[in-house]
């Protein structure tokens, strides 16, 4: 069975119309075979075409947090073990921990070590972040900490900090009558921050904590000075 | 919408195998994932345990995405889809799987439940499929039936429902993708 093709089984195997013996059997397959790969392919992109029709349900906030819990432990060792080939995987991951740097030392001025650490990549930062970017508060709709969101002009990242969280918040973004959950500030002493790494601009962003809105935030996109420019200290 | 060199690095670095890649995907399509399972299913809990378990296995499954899969949202989905089929297959050996998803109650926000376009959409793209086609694709993806079934239910020959489903659901991916509204950042 492993070496059989299976490209006339593609379109079931893609509605989930094999019992589950014969589909792991393709999964192996699959492993192997490139041509059968590309027809599976295919007849998955129809299937979620389908799929994309149907109603769509708001995502349970405590399902992204046991997904951070499944992938984020070895995804620390996965990038040990595969280090990025490629200079744009390398520059996000750098952005992504020196933005993040950058706010968290602003709000948690006492720690010398994280200042000592923005100093110590001044320059890498000064290259990766040098583009402007403005600042939105929160405005808490019930008790909740101050919290702020940084954005880049062109919305292709947005670092949300919150200041003496107490707990985890969940960040999303409120559009069109929705909300769509983007993931979890979690606490790392006096801040809870969560980097978002986007290709998109957001107008209004909120803290949830579990179901309950305690935080929003609007987001001004027109074309006015900046706030202040990313590489800004406390 | 994510730009299309967005989604091709994030496949890539899915392909690699990377931890960041499988939360990044999580995070950029949560909504579809999760409807995708609770669709199925029709319960909340039953339908984040199964997205949660997909992840699982895929990140213990070391190549199960390759870059010649194509669209990673589209393999994300139906493997969810799959996990959910199987779950609802196993739960729903008393209880019919259609019996229990119109008894289930809505327990989230919908957010496209009422979208007659989209209705109309597959309506349309259903109906223009040959009756036998739209039959057999109607069983296998709205019924969850597998192909042995399905081939009983009509007492067809096996290979003639294969066929049917093969060739049914290639029409109806290109007709809901010619009829895609511009502007629409689901597919």
């Amino acid at each position: 069975m492993k070496y059989e093709h299976v490209e006339d089984r593609a379109a079931l195997y893609a509605l989930g119309a094999l019992p589950d013996d014969e589909r792991a059997a393709i999964d192996a397959h699959l492993r192997e075979c490139s041509a059968c790969t590309e027809a599976v392919g295919a007849a998955e992109r129809d299937v979620a075409l389908i799929v994309s029709t149907e109603p769509q349900h708001g995502v349970p906030p405590a399902l992204a947090a046991r997904i951070d819990r499944l992938v984020q432990p070895r995804s620390l060792e996965g990038m040990r073990r595969y280090p990025r080939p490629a200079w744009p995987y390398a520059a996000a991951i750098a952005a992504a921990l020196l933005l993040g740097l950058l706010p968290s030392a602003y709000f948690w001025s006492e720690n010398l070590a994280m200042h000592r650490a923005m100093l110590a990549q001044s320059n890498a930062m000064g290259r990766l972040a040098s583009g402007s970017h403005r600042t939105a508060h929160f405005r808490p709709s019930n008790a909740s900490p101050p919290a702020e969101v940084m954005y880049a002009l062109d919305g292709s990242w947005y670092v949300v900090v919150v200041r003496d969280p107490s707990k985890s918040l969940s960040v999303a973004w409120m559009h069109d009558g929705v909300h769509t959950m983007l993931g979890n500030a979690v606490p790392n002493g006096n801040v809870a921050m969560l980097y978002l790494p986007k290709s998109h601009r957001m107008d209004r962003l909120a803290l949830m904590d579990g179901n309950r809105l305690v935080a929003e935030a609007t987001l001004s996109w027109q074309s006015t000075v900046p706030n202040r420019r990313a590489g800004r200290s406390g | 919408m994510p730009a299309l060199e967005g989604d091709e690095v994030l496949a890539a670095a899915f392909a690699a195998h990377e931890g960041w890649a499988f939360g990044e995907a999580y995070r950029r399509y949560a909504a579809l994932l999760y409807s995708a399972a609770y669709n199925v299913l029709g319960n909340a809990d039953e339908a984040q345990d199964c997205v949660a378990d997909a992840v699982a296995k895929l990140w213990r499954s070391r190549g199960a995405y390759s870059a010649s899969r194509g669209n990673l949202r589209s393999f994300l989905v139906v493997c969810i889809r799959n996990e959910a089929i199987s779950r609802g297959r196993r739960q729903a050996r008393a209880l019919r799987l259609e019996e229990r998803l119109a008894a289930m109650p809505v327990e989230h926000e919908q957010l496209g439940a009422s979208d007659p376009i989209e209705r109309d959409r597959v309506r349309s793209a259903l109906l223009a499929l040959s009756p036998p086609q739209r039959t057999a694709l109607e069983l296998a993806y709205y019924k969850g039936k597998t192909h042995s079934e399905i081939a009983a239910e009509l007492q067809e020959p096996l290979g003639t429902i294969k066929s049917r489903i093969k060739h049914g659901l290639r029409k109806l991916g290109s007709i809901l993708e010619s009829t895609a509204r511009i502007g629409s950042d689901r597919l």
